[in-house]
C-alpha cells in the first residue's frame, strides 16, 4: 500500500479584510486552510507585519522610515502616553500626531490605544473621523466600549473595528456577534485574541488561536471567522529576557539578540497558531518574521 | 480506534462459564471495551480476540526511547493533534550538529558550546539534549565517541552503511540513534539497528518514498522508527511533518504513527535568527527532535520557555517550586512576600517586583497550582498551609525581616495566620500583580508592618495558642462553649424522608462561608440569616443542606457543632453534607448530628491530599462526596475512573459501603472547557455501569453565563446528567426551572409515581 496523503482544504474559510487604500493596501484572511499548510489548498493573502511605532517625538520619521523597511507591511501607531495614569496625552494631540503619521506614509495604518476603555473610544473614534476614507484599523474595541467604538469607527467612519478579548474564545465570540448585531459588517471586523510572550503562558494564547481557527474552519462558525491580529512586540519587549542589561545577566549574553530571539519565537509562534498579522518592533526581527512568511508561501 | 464490545463479542467463547467473574460473557466483553477489565481476565478468550483488542487499542502514535540511563529522552506517544484536546505528552528535543568534515579543534569547541546551555526553568532542566552526529568513513566513529562522552543522546546520520554499523558498535550502550535508513539500503541498516536495540531513522526523497520503506521496515518486524520529515525546503518539512502525525491521529495510520526529526541547518543556512523563527514553527506543529545549527542563550530562553508551555498539560497548569526566592538582591534582611505556586501568578508578582527594585524575599507556598483564590477556596492554600511551608523551609531562621506581605485577595487569612505565625508582623498586600510597584513605592508595607507591630506591643501579650492538631477533641466542652441554641419557627418543616427512596439527592448548596452575609453570620454565630437561607432550600425541595464554614481553622469544631445542632433542631434533623477543609470540625460535627433522615455526608475528598477524609467518613459511617481528581482536574476519563478506583478500594477496604462513596466527576465550566463536557457526562454513566453512586457541583458549568441563561443551562445539563446515571447534585434549590427539571425526570426514571400535581411535591 502506497501513501495517499489526505489533504483537509474546508468548506468555510477565514473573512478576507482590507486595510489601507491604494497601492499599499492590505489583505487580511481569506484561507480555508490551517496556517502554513499550503499543501491542503493554495492561500492567496500571506500573514503581514505591522511596525509598531511608539507615540514619542520620533513617531513621524519612523513612519516614513518604515515605508523602505524590509518586511513591513503596514504601520501601528501606539498611543501608550494617552493612559489617563500615565503622561495623559490629550485626544487632540494624539489625533493631530495620527494624521502626521497618516500622511508621512502610504502604508495603511492601524491605532493601538492606551488600553483605558474610556479614553481609547474617544481617541478612536476622533481618529476615525480624522482619517475617514483611509481605511484603518482601531485596536482595539473591548467588552467595555465596543458600543461606542463600533458606533463611532465601525459605523459612523466606516474603519475597520479591533475586537479584542483577553485570552478567552467565549468572550472572543461574543465580542464579535455584538459587535455584528450592532450594525458592524463581519467583514469590517479583525480579531486581537489575546497574547503572551514565548515563555509566559503562550500556552493559554496557543490554544485559544488553535480553537478559534478549528471553530471558524472545521464548525464553519461565522462569529470567529474574523481574520487575527496579535501584537507581539508589547508582550515579548516586556519580559524579563528581552529587559534584563547584559551587565546583570552577563551568561546570557548580548541584550539585543534577547530581544530579537523573544520577538521572534513569539512572532513565529502565533502566525504558526493562527495570526494573520502582527505587530513588531524589531528591524531584524521584522525581516527574519517575513523572510520566514515567504519560505512558506 | 475504540473496539466495540459486541466486535469482541463475537469473537468470545459465549459459554458464560463466570469465570472471569462476569455472569455472560457478553458482559466481560463489554467491560473490556470500555478498558474496565482486561481480556486475559477470561482464561478461554481466542488468540483472534486478543489480536483485535491489541490491534484496536494500540496507541496511534508509537513512544520511542533514544538514549541511556540519564540521557534518555522519551518521543512520540501523542494523541491528538491540539494540546487543548488532551495534551501532548513528550516535549520536543533539540539536537546541535557536528560532522566528520568538520576540523577537530571545531569539533571540540562545538561540544564545548553544547554544555553551555544548561540551567533550570520552573522546576525544569534546559539544556540541549541531544548530539547529532553526521558524516561518513572511519571518522564517524570518532566522532561518536566524542558525542557520547557528553552525556546525551547521540544521534548518528549516515548513508555509509560500514561507517554506521563502526559507530553504533562503538557506542551501542548509549542507544543511540541510527538515521539513514532508505528504500536502497534499509536491509542492511535494519540489521545494525535491530542489533543494537536502537531506533532507526527512516529518509527518503519524499514522503511517499519514506513511507515504502518504513513498510518495508514494519514487514522486518521493526516499528522501532523515528521519520526524517526533512525535505527539499521548509515547505515540504512542514508538509511532511503534518501529514505524517495527521494521518497517523486523526487517520489512524499507524505507520505514519513515529516521532519526526527536523533538520533546521540546511534551511536557514547561518541565518540563525531565521531558524530561531522555524524552530519555534517545528516545536507547536510536530517536530521531535529538532537539529539546530547552533544554540546561544538568546536562542534557547524563547525556545524552551516556548517549548514548556506548549507541553503542559492544559488540565494541570505549570508550577514553580515553593520555597524562598529572593530578588533584586534580596537578604535576610529583607521582607516576605507570599504567594502562591501557579506559575503564572508567579512570573507575573516576580515581574513587578523586579521592575520595582525593591528587594523582596518571595516565599511560595504549594498550593497544587492554583491560583490565589481558588486555592484559599479550595482549601490549600489557608494559614495551616502557610505555617507548613514555614516550618519546611526554616523560613523564621533564614529571614530576620518579621514583615510578612500577604496577597490582598486573602485579606481574610491575615488574623489566621498572624495567629499561626505570632513572631511575624502580618501585612495585606496588593490584589493585583500590577499594584505592586505602586504599593512598594509607597512604603505601604513598611506602614503596615509597623502598624502590626505597634498594635502587637499595645495588646497584652496573648499566650501563643499551643493547638495539638492531633489532640482528641473534648465533645463536652465543645458542646458548652456555643451559645444556646434556640428553636424559632421558620413557617417551613423538613419532611421526614425516606432513607431508602431512589430519588434524586439535592444538596442545597446555599449556606456558604463564600457569601458575606454567612461569612458574618458564622463569624458572629448569629442563627438568623442561616436559618433563613436554610429555610429557604428547604420550601424549595432540597434533600440535603450542604454546610460550608471555610477552613475555620480557629473554631472549627465549635463552629459546625453549633451549626448541626441550629440546623437539625429547627428543621426537623434535616439531613446535611459538613463542608470544610478542617477534619477536626467535621468530627465534631458528626458527633452531635442526628441520622433520621440520612447519614451525614462528608464534603468531600479526592484522590490526592485530601483522601484521608475518606478514613474520616469510614470512622463515622458517614457518606462522602469523593472528587474524582488528583492535582487538578483529570485529563481524561482513564484518569477520572483510576481516581475512582482508588478511593473505592480505599473505602471497601475501610468497610464502607460503596453506596456510601458519592464519586464527583467534577462538571467543568461551559465557558472554557466545553469541549470536556461530554467527557463527565460519560464518566457518571461509567460510576452508574459499576453500580457506583455520583453526585456534582452542577451549576459550576454555567459560572460566568448570563445569570437568565444559567438555569437553563443547569436543567438542560441535570436531564443529560441524570440520563447518564447522576444520583445527587450540589445545587441551588432556589433556581425553580432546575428542581422542576429534576422531579420530572424522576419521573421519568420512574422514581417517584407520577400525579398532575407532581411539581408541587
Ligand atoms: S471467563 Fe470467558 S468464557 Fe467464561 S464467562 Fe467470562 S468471558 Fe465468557
Amino acid at each position: 500500500m502506497s501513501f495517499e496523503p489526505k489533504l483537509q482544504a474546508f468548506n468555510s474559510s477565514v473573512n478576507a479584510v482590507t486595510l489601507g487604500t491604494g497601492d499599499k493596501a492590505i489583505t487580511i484572511g481569506g484561507q480555508n486552510v490551517m496556517p502554513f499548510y499550503t499543501f491542503d489548498n493554495a492561500v492567496e493573502n500571506t500573514q503581514k507585519i505591522g511596525l509598531e511605532i511608539l507615540d514619542d517625538e520620533n513617531a513621524v520619521e519612523n513612519a516614513k522610515k518604515a515605508e523602505s523597511m524590509q518586511g513591513v507591511d503596514f504601520v501601528c501607531l501606539h498611543l501608550e502616553s494617552a493612559d489617563p495614569n500615565g503622561a495623559d496625552t490629550s485626544v487632540e494631540d494624539c489625533v493631530a500626531l495620527a494624521k502626521a503619521v497618516s500622511e508621512a506614509t502610504s502604508l495603511p495604518l492601524v491605532i493601538m490605544g492606551c488600553k483605558a476603555v474610556e479614553k481609547d473610544a474617544e481617541i478612536f473614534n476622533k481618529i476615525s473621523e480624522a482619517l475617514e476614507g483611509k481605511n484603518i484599523l482601531v485596536l482595539s474595541a473591548r467588552e467595555e466600549n465596543y458600543k461606542q467604538v463600533g458606533a463611532g469607527a465601525g459605523l459612523a467612519y466606516g474603519q475597520k473595528v479591533g475586537a479584542e478579548s483577553a485570552v478567552d474564545i467565549n468572550l472572543a465570540k461574543q465580542l464579535n456577534t455584538m459587535l455584528s448585531q450592532l450594525g458592524v459588517d463581519d467583514k469590517s471586523i479583525v480579531m486581537n485574541a489575546g497574547s503572551a510572550a514565548a515563555g509566559y503562558g503562550y500556552e493559554y494564547v496557543a490554544s485559544t488561536l488553535d480553537r478559534i481557527r478549528a471553530a471558524a474552519l472545521q464548525q464553519g462558525d461565522a462569529q470567529l471567522a474574523m481574520p487575527i491580529i496579535t501584537p507581539v512586540s508589547t508582550e515579548s519587549w516586556a519580559v524579563k529576557e528581552s529587559l534584563m542589561p547584559e551587565e546583570e545577566m552577563p551568561e546570557w549574553g548580548s541584550l539585543d539578540e534577547r530581544i530579537i530571539e523573544m520577538e521572534i519565537t513569539t512572532a513565529a509562534a502565533a502566525l504558526t497558531g493562527g495570526s494573520d498579522a502582527v505587530i513588531m518592533r524589531h528591524p531584524e526581527a521584522i525581516k527574519t518574521i517575513a523572510a520566514m512568511i515567504a519560505a512558506l508561501n | 480506534m475504540a473496539v466495540k464490545g459486541l466486535d469482541i463479542f463475537k469473537l468470545s467463547p459465549k459459554t458464560n462459564c463466570k469465570e472471569c467473574g462476569c455472569p455472560t460473557c457478553m458482559a466481560f466483553c463489554m467491560k473490556v471495551a470500555q478498558g474496565a477489565l482486561q481480556i486475559e481476565q477470561c482464561p478461554h478468550m481466542s488468540d483472534e480476540a486478543k489480536a483485535l483488542l491489541s490491534d484496536a487499542t494500540a496507541p496511534a502514535m508509537k513512544t520511542i526511547k533514544i538514549g541511556a540511563g540519564d540521557a534518555e529522552l522519551t518521543l512520540g506517544g501523542e494523541t491528538v493533534l491540539y494540546r487543548h484536546e488532551k495534551t501532548f505528552v513528550s516535549k520536543n528535543v533539540f539536537a546541535v550538529p557536528v560532522c566528520t568534515s568538520m576540523e577537530d579543534a571545531d569539533v571540540d569547541a562545538k561540544l564545548e558550546s553544547i554544555k553551555k546551555i544548561d540551567y533550570e526553568r520552573i522546576g525544569e532542566r534546559e539544556y540541549i539534549e541531544s548530539v547529532f552526529v553526521h558524516g561518513e568513513g572511519d571518522k564517524l566513529v570518532e566522532l561518536a565517541k566524542k558525542a557520547a562522552a557528553l552525556g546525551r543522546a547521540v544521534i548518528i546520520e549516515t548513508a555509509d552503511v560500514d561507517a554506521a554499523k563502526a559507530a553504533v558498535e562503538a557506542i551501542k550502550e548509549t542507544k543511540p540513534v541510527l538515521v539513514g535508513a532508505t528504500k536502497d539500503n534499509y536491509a542492511a541498516m535494519n540489521e545494525i539497528a535491530t542489533a543494537a536495540g536502537i531506533a532507526l531513522g527512516v529518509c527518503g526523497d519524499s514522503i511517499e518514498d519514506i513511507y515504502d520503506t518504513i513498510k518495508a521496515l514494519e514487514d522486518a518486524g521493526n516499528k522501532n522508527l523515528i521519520i526524517n520529515v526533512t525535505g527539499a525546503d521548509i515547505k515540504e518539512t512542514l508538509k511532511n511533518a503534518v501529514l505524517c502525525r495527521r494521518g497517523a491521529i486523526k487517520d489512524g495510520d499507524k505507520s505514519l504513527g513515529y516521532p519526526s526529526l527536523v533538520k533546521l541547518p540546511k534551511f536557514a543556512k547561518g541565518d540563525l535568527h531565521l531558524q530561531t523563527a522555524f524552530a519555534s514553527l517545528f516545536t507547536l506543529k510536530y517536530g521531535s527532535i529538532i537539529v539546530m545549527e547552533n544554540m546561544t542563550m538568546a536562542e534557547a530562553l524563547p525556545l524552551y520557555g516556548l517549548r514548556q508551555n506548549i507541553y503542559t498539560d492544559p488540565q494541570k497548569p505549570m508550577k514553580v517550586e515553593p520555597g524562598i526566592y529572593p530578588l533584586n538582591g534580596a537578604g535576610p534582611d529583607d521582607p516576605i512576600l507570599l504567594t502562591v505556586d501557579f506559575a503564572l501568578t508567579y512570573f507575573l508578582v516576580t515581574g513587578e517586583i523586579e521592575r520595582s527594585k525593591v528587594p523582596v524575599n518571595v516565599l511560595i507556598t504549594d498550593a497544587s497550582g492554583m491560583s490565589v483564590l481558588t486555592a484559599w477556596a479550595a482549601g490549600k492554600f489557608s494559614s495551616s498551609t502557610v505555617k507548613k511551608t514555614f516550618d519546611d523551609f526554616d523560613v523564621a531562621n533564614k529571614i530576620n525581616n518579621r514583615t510578612l506581605i500577604i496577597p490582598g485577595k486573602v485579606a481574610v487569612m491575615k488574623g489566621e495566620i498572624a495567629d499561626k505565625l505570632p513572631d511575624w508582623n502580618v501585612v495585606v498586600g496588593t490584589r493585583e500583580a500590577v499594584e505592586i510597584v505602586k504599593y512598594f513605592k509607597d512604603g505601604e508595607h513598611i506602614k503596615a508592618a509597623e502598624a502590626a507591630a505597634a498594635q502587637k506591643a499595645d495588646a497584652p501579650k496573648a499566650e501563643a495558642k499551643v493547638v495539638d492538631e492531633n489532640a482528641p477533641l473534648d465533645f463536652d466542652k465543645i458542646a458548652a462553649s456555643i451559645p444556646e441554641i434556640k428553636v424559632v419557627d421558620m413557617g417551613v418543616q423538613y419532611k421526614t424522608r425516606n432513607v431508602e427512596s431512589k430519588k434524586f439527592v439535592t444538596i442545597g448548596e446555599r449556606i456558604h462561608c463564600i457569601s458575606p452575609t454567612i461569612k458574618a453570620a458564622m463569624d458572629n454565630m448569629d442563627p438568623e440569616p442561616i436559618l433563613k437561607r436554610a429555610a429557604e432550600q428547604i420550601a424549595a425541595g432540597a434533600t440535603y443542606l450542604d454546610v460550608n464554614i471555610g477552613p475555620a481553622e480557629s473554631n472549627g469544631p465549635e463552629l459546625m457543632t453549633w451549626a448541626v445542632k441550629l440546623l437539625q433542631e429547627n428543621f426537623n434533623n434535616v439531613p446535611l453534607a459538613l463542608d470544610t477543609a478542617n477534619k477536626k470540625a467535621i468530627e465534631a460535627g458528626i458527633k452531635v448530628y442526628n441520622r433520621e433522615n440520612g447519614k451525614p455526608i462528608v464534603n468531600s475528598a479526592d484522590a490526592g491530599s485530601r483522601i484521608d477524609n475518606i478514613n474520616l467518613a469510614a470512622a463515622n459511617d458517614a457518606i462522602c462526596i469523593a472528587l474524582c481528581s488528583a492535582d487538578g482536574i483529570a485529563k481524561d476519563n482513564e484518569e477520572r475512573m483510576a481516581h475512582c478506583h482508588k478511593m473505592l478500594d480505599l473505602g471497601m477496604s475501610l468497610g464502607m459501603d460503596s453506596d456510601d462513596l458519592w464519586f464527583d466527576p467534577l462538571f467543568l465550566v461551559v465557558k472554557g472547557m466545553q469541549d470536556k463536557q461530554m467527557d463527565v457526562l460519560n464518566a457518571i454513566k461509567m460510576f452508574a455501569d459499576e453500580g457506583l453512586k455520583s453526585t456534582g457541583g452542577l451549576s459550576n458549568n454555567s459560572n460566568g453565563a448570563p445569570k437568565e441563561v444559567r438555569p437553563i443551562m443547569d436543567s438542560a445539563l441535570v436531564a443529560m446528567a441524570m440520563m447518564q446515571g447522576l444520583t445527587s447534585a450540589i445545587v441551588n434549590p432556589c433556581d425553580k426551572r432546575l428542581m422542576e427539571t429534576i422531579k420530572s425526570c424522576d419521573i421519568f426514571k420512574n422514581n417517584e409515581l407520577y400525579s398532575d400535581s407532581y411539581l408541587d411535591m
